[in-house]
């Protein structure tokens, strides 16, 4: 992990250095202010998508999954392809919350919250898709070890099962870390609202005063759980990854694919992040707090991770020519130029050509560059999953069962219906909680004001400052 | 019966019961016996079997009913019956399922006023058949297929009894023109029988005697014989198939002539002639022959000379020469003289007497085509008072435009004895539905020698009649003095009486008297010589002659109704439900189509749109479509009451016949021309290009004899450990072609200490021999019954969702690994014209030891068992579907919906196996290797404390099969014959042996015969 690079243009990229607390209180929490039509209009779209999703998945308990447009050498559809996309997207909030706290990257401040918040929706999205993949929705307890009379036990050789582990360890990480970070927030929420708000801010602030022990406590937590959740951030996508590694599948059976898939996932998180946050900064106006240096450093990590990401494209290209295995060989030239030639060149273009327009410091610190791009690789993305799960799954071992998948409706419904979901419960968010971690930012700022007093305090921001 | 609830249930359970208990006492109603009572011969849980005979085809083959506290559940073939000698083909297999089906007529019907259907009593309606009879005054004619020799009887004694007009057989694929070449060349009017098991050559003029032939199941196991590798270190015989197209017999043949359709009678004398050139004896033949030199028949034909002489050459050295004469597909108006060319080829050869023997009269009279165009035209000018039609559905089996169904409108009284809906029975005023096959008593007798009991195993499941009781009483009905001229008693006392040589009861274990035929025969007759082979002239105008060949499972159309008969591929296209166009690719160039899109064939009887299959394995000149679909009724026929594919007789000319009266098939010109449209086929094979991997393997007959270099096992020193597989990594891919350059030779033979529990004295295993696997689907169908398989539908098999667990892959040539560049779709159809190097591969569950389906299963539903066995525990099962995406062989199948509520129509639920799990919407499923029959032989083992011995397990695929290329047992005990014929280090493989799976299935290789060779 690189240390945060030089920040010439410290004056720029800071919030106004001299603003007083309430200000910033006021500024971040009128986000939370009363809504806009626009947003209830936004809302309501969520919400109905959400709502078709949900009578499609209810539908297809009721059906089966044969109203998906599963054949018979493609097993997996676009359920999973969505499952791990939204994984990946749940990968930016703690790396940035929990890798960059622990490198003391302050320039994280700015949007750990809302990165901590896409986390927990992203995995709670994803979890859903479990759900909705398998058969038998009513018996998918059966995955969970829990004591029966039966003497029943899970399968620990199974991904499937490390996976369920894997994803439940990291919702409870992310959500326990998220919430420890809201409680100084909860509580100046607390202290300025009234109402219902008001109960649920002094039921969620635990009491919250802002002594020095709290404080102490709540550093500490912080900490600790950064150290908690680091090793998560690679382990969980990596975890996933493992669900196509350990196969035979070709095209799945790769050792590269831990790594892949963990800067697969940095690569889309971080790209998320750019989509939701410019379009909120601008809405709320909250360019004091998020600067378009915080933008221009997300836009370094892109360019880096697509960068690893091109690297493992060219590892698996390489590898199945050099390997001499038929399998393999005609899996990936069918990937390029077979029936699923579009989506592997949308990968390709989206995640591995277009972000190289960020090795320009234009580009990094233009705003509908850095959305339109960071839009281009969520698309990207997507279809890299796609990608891996469809067409490997499509041309396997036995050429008399190679088939053709192509999406239903009603798979396509669901998947809107994710999106739906995600972007429901980040709006809510930004008007239950502060979209900015309010503590933090102050925090900040006092460095900020000790840095000028001494240089020697905090080195790599002050040395930024200068 | 809309719904159908535990208690009709279990009525039906009791009855059927007191149905076994009480065979044939039909006119004793018990509606129910409880189990307090319990029937003799009935143990709960263990099945009764049954001897009867299958009346799916004219063949004749004796029936295993087996049945579960009183239903039948499974068809086996009877092992004693020599006709099929134990096995049974898919149409037999699927036959159970007429008993169930859901298109049965429940009761009789008549055409109200409003003219509509509506149900009738049984004696009102015989009592209203009975005043139509005597109305008619003798203008009574009855129409249908040869129910037996004692139904037929009863037939003949009612219209004498009511003084009717006359009777006339219908079948559509009646053998006239064989009897009138067999009488023209031997003097005798009879069918000759063929007998492939010593023959050392079979020239097949199309009669594509393994699948839709004769007797298919009879001569494929005959030909596997002759064949077998084992026995005969020089291949054993050799097959040539002359026809245009590759069919399923031509896919299994070790050359192909692609004579000109309509020539293979001058091809058939060319041959002749060639070998009494070399040496054969063809006294008397001198003018016949003369003008048929090899290089006259070349141009004629189309057959280089060089192959006729070649041939001929061969065939007058061999010993066991025969040769078949065309099957339907190529019975041209010249049919006679075609047949008659190739009987005088078997009599060159010296067959007559050895392979083909010829009976002194055909055992049951032959229908006559002609004989039903008169009929039709005496129902069109209003001769017929009353038409009664059993066991044929002329509708549907007729051209449109012979006329029958508007002639059907001018009888005054039309009556079907129908057992299930069919076009035919829809237009009558009147339906007697008769039992079927199940349920009935009867007999048949297929040829001289085999006499046939037909005995019912289950009370009929809904309010129906014998036909021959039905016919009595409608005789009794209808005068006194009818009655008087009529026997006494039911129908079963009237075959009680046929039978009393032998005596009913006395035959029904062995389901029949079976004697050897007495052998005759006879010299040529004087007819022979004056045999006038040429070139049939064909009616219509066009680039293409039409060949409308017989389905290979639906046959002339009547198994349309039989679910699993739809949802099977069709051995040589793997298209199902619906019917098809074969064209060559050349001619699909030409027309600017591709597979899918819709042609429209014209001739000169009518004009049909129906999808291609463009193939290499066809002629130019040649549009060929499979009979049997076009139905516009029935609950699987038809397509929800519209037409399911295309009924390509509709462009065949009513009065196609040829000089026997016989009906001729081969008459059409047509052209050929594109609509614009285009259709999904349901298609269930990707690609017939095995890009070289390792499966449907062949190795050339030199390797075997020699046993060089191809010969040894190439087992890898390298440890059995994962990672093994990797050594051969670049194995697929280094073979471009060529026939067995060694790939099946890394086989790993089968070690104990490989499994994983080694304390069980059981490792199921199986060996199959490409070599005798013909691709007849014969072991698909067995499955489907066996496993309780749901039939998915024609929608579901677009989306290549069937449920089959056995599967019949089918390749051709070593392919290529080549790689298409764009994104052009890989070539479906990689045939060649006059190749017929044609893998059929079946594929199943290879019950891997190291089985990748069972690590990566979360929940432990997929688990391997000590014998060996992937388990799969489908109680266990949520559904995360990464088992099969795991499996290399891609024989695992998901319920994406649930198929048993919804797709097993009533009554079809009786049918189940209650020996096998129903599966739910969400599991997974796969090939057992039929667990449930090796958990019955276990406790019949354990009862007698020993071991269960080799051969107590019979696999539903491995007993259906008629050529034996399926053995199943113990790979643990070595001198099982799974163990014995696993161990072929020559031509023993495992499929994709390169993963290091370790299946339990071992192939066997085809072995590569080459051309016929002259021998030396």
């Amino acid at each position: 992990m690189t240390p945060p690079p030089a920040m010439p243009a410290a004056a720029a990229m800071t919030r106004g250095a001299e603003l007083p607390d309430s200000q910033t209180n006021r500024d971040i929490l009128a986000v939370m202010g009363r809504p806009s039509l626009g947003y209830f209009a936004l809302l309501g779209l969520c919400v109905a998508s959400v709502g078709l999703a949900a009578a499609i998945w209810i539908f297809q308990v009721y059906q089966g999954l044969g109203i998906g447009g599963y054949t018979h050498p493609v097993f997996w559809g676009i359920y999973i392809v969505t499952f791990v996309f939204w994984v990946g997207i749940a990968h930016a909030g703690t790396l940035i919350s929990a890798i960059l706290y622990l490198f003391r990257a302050k320039w994280r401040n700015a949007i750990n919250r809302s990165a901590e918040a896409m986390t927990v929706f992203a995995v709670l999205t994803a979890a859903q898709f479990l759900g909705i993949h398998v058969g038998r929705i009513w018996k998918s307890y059966f995955i969970l070890p829990y004591p029966n009379q039966r003497g029943l036990w899970v399968n620990f050789k199974s991904p499937l099962m490390w996976d369920t582990f894997a994803i439940s360890t990291y919702a409870t990480i992310s959500i326990v870390f998220f919430y420890i970070g809201l409680i100084p927030d909860l509580a100046i929420a607390r202290d300025r609202s009234t109402g219902w708000r008001k109960l649920l801010y002094t039921a969620l602030a635990l009491g919250w005063q802002g002594t020095t022990r709290q404080w102490k406590s709540h550093t500490r937590s912080v900490l600790h759980l950064s150290g908690l959740a680091t090793p998560l951030v690679l382990s969980v996508h990596s975890v996933v990854s493992w669900d196509f590694a350990s196969s035979i599948v070709p095209g799945w059976h790769a050792t590269i694919f831990a790594p892949y898939f963990v800067a697969g996932a940095i690569f889309s998180g971080f790209a998320m992040v750019l989509t939701v946050m410019i379009p909120v900064r601008r809405i709320y106006r909250l360019e004091k707090y998020i600067t378009d240096y915080h933008f221009e450093n997300m836009a370094r990590f892109l360019l880096l991770t697509s960068i690893i990401v091109s690297y493992a494209y060219g590892t698996e290209y390489f590898i199945a020519w050099y390997s001499g295995v038929e399998f393999e060989k005609s899996a990936f030239w069918l990937r390029a130029f077979g029936p699923y030639w579009f989506s592997t060149w949308v990968m390709i273009i989206c995640n591995g050509f277009i972000p190289q327009i960020f090795w320009f410091k234009k580009a990094r610190t233009h705003l509908p560059t850095l959305f339109i791009v960071s839009t281009f690789i969520n698309i990207g993305m997507w279809f890299e999953r796609y990608v891996i799960v469809i067409t490997s799954l499509s041309r396997e071992f036995d050429p008399a069962v190679w088939g053709v998948y192509t999406p239903s409706f009603y798979e396509l419904g669901i998947l809107a219906g994710s999106f739906g979901f995600f972007a429901m419960l980040f709006l809510i968010f930004l008007k239950i909680f502060p979209v900015i971690a309010i503590a933090e930012v102050k925090e900040l700022d006092i460095h900020h004001k000790a840095a000028h007093d001494d240089p020697k305090v905090h080195g790599a921001w002050a040395e930024g400052a200068r | 019966m809309p719904d159908f609830d535990r208690r009709d249930f279990l009525k039906l359970v009791g009855a059927g019961a007191g149905a076994a208990a009480a065979t044939g006492c039909s006119d004793h109603v018990e509606k129910l016996i409880p189990y307090v009572v319990q029937p003799e011969e009935i143990t709960p849980g263990i099945p009764v079997v049954y001897a009867s005979t299958c009346r799916e085809c004219p063949a004749g083959c004796g029936l295993h009913v087996k049945t579960r506290e009183g239903r039948p559940i499974k068809l086996e073939g009877n092992p004693d019956h020599p006709v099929n000698r134990g096995a049974l083909c898919a149409r037999g297999q699927a036959g159970i399922g007429r008993t169930y089906s859901p298109d049965r007529i429940q009761g009789p019907l008549r055409r109200n006023d409003a003219g509509e259907l509506e149900p009738i009593g049984w004696d009102d309606a015989i009592e209203l058949l009975a005043s139509k009879v005597r109305e008619s005054s003798g203008r009574t004619w009855v129409l249908g297929a040869d129910p037996g020799p004692t139904a037929s009887d009863v037939v003949d004694r009612f219209l004498a009894a009511v003084g009717g007009g006359g009777r006339v057989l219908y079948e559509p694929f009646a053998e006239e023109a064989l009897v009138e070449a067999t009488r023209q060349v031997f003097g005798v009017a009879s069918v000759p029988l063929f007998d492939l098991s010593k023959a050392d050559i079979v020239v097949d003029f199309g009669s594509d005697f393994l699948e839709t032939g004769p007797s298919s199941t009879e001569h494929a196991r005959q030909w596997a014989e002759a064949r077998d590798v084992a026995e005969h270190g020089d291949g054993g015989g050799r097959l040539v198939y002359v026809g245009p197209r590759l069919s399923m017999t031509a896919s299994n043949a070790d050359e192909w002539l692609t004579a000109r359709p309509g020539t293979e009678g001058i091809l058939a004398l060319g041959l002749a002639r060639a070998a009494v050139d070399a040496g054969a004896d063809g006294s008397g033949l001198g003018s016949l022959l003369a003008g048929f030199d090899a290089a006259s028949v070349a141009d004629k034909t189309e057959v280089p000379a060089e192959t006729i002489r070649r041939l001929g050459r061969a065939l007058a050295k061999a010993k066991g020469a025969v040769a078949l004469p065309p099957g339907v597909a190529l019975r041209s108006r010249r049919a006679v003289h075609t047949a008659g060319a190739v009987l005088v080829l078997n009599q060159v050869v010296g067959a007559v007497g050895g392979a083909m023997r010829v009976p002194a009269a055909p055992e049951r009279p032959v229908a006559s085509y002609r004989e039903m165009l008169s009929l039709v035209k005496a129902m069109q000018d209003g001769d017929v008072g009353v038409l009664l039609v059993h066991d044929a559905n002329p509708v549907h089996g007729l051209p449109s435009t012979a006329g029958f169904a508007e002639a059907l409108e001018k009888v005054g009284f039309t009556v079907s004895f129908a057992s299930l809906v069919d076009e035919t029975s829809e237009r009558v005023d009147l339906v007697l539905p008769d039992h079927t096959a199940l349920e009935s008593w009867g007999d048949a007798a297929p040829r001289a020698g085999v006499r046939s009991v037909v005995q019912p195993t289950l009370r009929p499941l809904f309010d129906t009649r014998a036909l021959g009781d039905t016919l009595l009483d409608v005789g009794r009905a209808v005068s006194p003095q009818a009655a008087e001229r009529l026997p006494a008693g039911s129908f079963r006392t009237l075959l009680e009486q046929e039978w009393a040589d032998v005596g009913l009861r006395n035959v029904l274990p062995a389901g029949g008297v079976f004697s050897a035929a007495p052998a005759s025969s006879p010299g040529l007759a004087p007819g022979a010589a004056r045999l006038s082979v040429v070139e049939p002239k064909m009616t219509g105008s066009g680039d293409f002659t039409l060949v409308a060949f017989p389905h290979g499972l639906l046959w002339d159309g009547r198994g349309a109704a039989l679910p699993w008969l739809q949802e099977i591929p069709d051995s040589v296209t793997k298209i199902s439900w619906q019917s098809w166009a074969e064209i060559s690719l050349a001619s699909a160039e030409r027309l600017g189509v591709q597979l899918g899109d819709v042609v429209a064939i014209e001739t000169s009887a009518g004009r049909v749109e129906v999808a291609v299959y463009p193939r290499g394995g066809i002629r130019d000149d040649v549009v060929a479509v499979p009979q049997g679909q076009g139905h516009s009724v029935g609950h699987y026929a038809s397509d929800e009451g519209q037409l399911r594919g295309v009924n390509v007789i509709d462009v065949l000319p009513a009065g196609g016949v040829d000089e026997s009266g016989g009906r001729a098939w081969l008459t059409e010109r047509a052209q050929v021309s594109a609509t614009g449209a285009s259709r999904r086929l349901p298609l269930s094979q990707f690609s017939d290009n095995k890009r070289a991997r390792q499966l449907g393997e062949v190795v050339p007959l030199a390797a075997l004899a020699n046993g060089d270099g191809h010969g040894t096992p190439h087992v890898s020193a390298a440890p059995k450990e994962a990672g093994h597989g990797d050594d051969h990594g670049g194995h697929g891919g280094g073979h471009g072609g060529g026939h067995g350059d060694g790939h099946h030779e890394i086989r790993e033979p089968y070690d104990p200490a490989d499994d994983a529990y080694n304390d069980s004295p059981y490792r199921w295993g199986m060996t199959i021999d490409l070599d005798r696997c013909t691709g007849c689907n014969d072991c698909v169908a067995a499955c489907y019954v066996e496993n309780n398989i749901p039939v998915v539908g024609e929608r579901e098999t677009l989306a290549v969702r069937q449920m089959a667990w056995l599967r019949i892959e089918r390749f051709i040539g070593e392919g290529t690994p080549d790689l298409p560049v764009g994104r052009a779709h890989p070539q479906v159809n990689n045939e060649k014209l006059g190749d017929v190097d044609v893998r059929h591969s079946p594929m199943m569950c290879q019950h891997c030891g190291a089985a990748p389906c069972e690590p990566v299963c979360p929940v432990i539903a997929a688990y391997h068992n000590e014998e060996g066995l992937n388990g799969m525990i489908y109680n266990r099962c949520i559904g995360t579907r990464y088992c099969a995406n795991n499996c290399p062989y891609k024989v695992r199948r998901f319920n994406y919906f649930d198929n048993q509520l919804t797709k097993w129509s009533e009554p079809m639920r009786l049918m189940l196996n209650p020996d096998v799990t129903v599966r739910g919407q969400g599991v997974m499923e796969k090939c057992t290797f039929c667990i449930q029959r090796i958990q019955s032989a276990r406790q019949g083992a354990r009862d007698e404390g020993r071991l269960i011995a080799d051969g107590e397990v019979v696999t539903a695929c491995q007993q259906a099969c008629g050529t034996n290329a399926i053995q199943f047992g113990n790979l643990k005990d070595d001198d099982a014959t799974v163990s014995r014929t696993a161990d072929d280090p020559k031509r023993g493989y495992h499929a994709l042996h390169v993963l290091n799976t370790r299946p339990a299935i071992t192939y066997l290789a085809k072995v590569v015969r080459g051309p016929v060779e002259e021998p030396s």
